[in-house]
């Protein structure tokens, strides 16, 4: 079994605790990743991603691989951040990897988080294997994006389940109104 | 396709990330050991630092309590900073070794969520048995689950929340 290298991967980190921001940005680095970019809010993040669009070379980074956000952030929190990453127009990718971290446990945070499109959750406290984890399912575990007239995201089904009892799901790969976009 | 026909479209694309980190041979890949291992003494050494950390936000709810004793009209407003300030201790704590912190912190937490109507003294005193609970946690250094003296401090701020709460 080989090792990952995460030398060519960009990571942009947006965390608000001085504590937590840099005991993240310490152990992605251990843990081997190239280029980790570290700001204090939802509002910064979304100043550095324009300038990743606008003046690549400048900056350092043609394009971020993973984001990896707090929720709970002032003034720009982790959600409206997502929302512009996923909606806004000078979203340079629309489509990055975001993994929310947060303390929220409450299940209709997680159904928030989830319908604007995160990829990922990783709850606090967390542990160093927690983080290693999620990297491992961002990279292995990739979802097709849905989008339709109310949400643009990654599948919100994570596995492949048959329905129990015949197949009554409407819509295939092949039905009209159906458009499968490959990159 | 027509556009206008269009209810759903699906993005598929190739994996360019696993390309990026794992190469283009298929095959399992891993997050070497040393690497997990060098991240893992990495967080232990700041570990070290997380009491004196905490204890500037223990400093900070202690300030919201004395304003809320001096300033009751204004308890909605400092209530939630206090519940501002749990919500990140709880997120913090387990990561450091102190456990406990986050459990009395989620507690916290949970009391001082914004709701209507007024916040009576009982509660007011029932912040400072939290603050307490985790000032002793930290002068004390109760790191997991902290055993003997863990297990009395839990009792001991279940108590406090049985009373205030009966009362």
């Amino acid at each position: 079994m080989s090792d990952y290298d995460f030398d060519r991967v960009n990571v942009l980190v947006a965390e608000d605790s001085p504590f937590i921001r840099s005991l993240l940005v310490n152990s992605l680095k251990v843990l081997g990743v190239g280029n980790v970019f570290a700001v204090e809010h939802g509002g910064d993040a979304i100043h550095f991603l324009k300038r990743v669009k606008n003046e690549p070379m400048k900056v350092g980074v043609q394009q971020v691989d993973i984001i990896i956000s707090n929720w709970d952030m002032s003034p720009i929190d982790g959600m409206m951040f997502l929302r512009w990453v996923r909606r806004h127009k000078d979203s340079p990718d629309r489509f990055v990897p975001f993994m929310l971290i947060t303390s929220y446990t409450e299940p209709e945070r997680i159904v928030q988080a989830r319908e604007m499109g995160v990829s990922d959750m990783l709850a606090k406290p967390f542990t160093i294997k927690h983080i290693g984890d999620k990297l491992i399912s961002i990279i292995e575990r990739p979802r097709q994006f849905v989008h339709n007239a109310e949400f643009f995201g990654p599948d919100r089904r994570r596995q492949k389940l048959g329905p129990q009892g015949p197949e009554r799901r409407v819509l295939t790969d092949k039905s009209e109104g159906v458009e499968v976009i490959r990159g | 396709m027509d556009k206008s026909k269009v209810i759903v479209r699906f993005y598929r694309f190739p994996n360019r990330l696993r390309d990026k980190t794992a190469g283009l041979a298929p095959g399992k890949a891993n997050i070497s050991q040393e690497a997990m291992e060098a991240a893992e003494a990495a967080l232990n050494k700041m570990s070290e630092d997380y009491p004196d950390w905490v204890s500037s936000l223990l400093v900070k709810l202690q300030e919201q309590h004395g304003r809320c004793v001096d300033t009751p009209e204004k308890r909605h407003e400092f209530f939630e900073e206090i519940n501002h300030i749990a919500h990140d201790m709880k997120g913090q704590g387990g990561t450091f070794g102190y456990p406990l912190i986050t459990k009395f912190s989620d507690s916290l937490y949970g009391f001082t969520v914004k709701r209507p109507g007024e916040i009576t003294d009982n509660q007011i005193e029932l912040v400072k048995s939290h603050v307490d609970a985790m000032r002793a946690i930290i002068r004390g250094r109760v790191a997991g689950d902290g055993g003997e003296i863990g297990a009395k401090l839990s009792e001991s701020l279940d108590e406090a929340i049985a009373t205030y709460e009966a009362s």
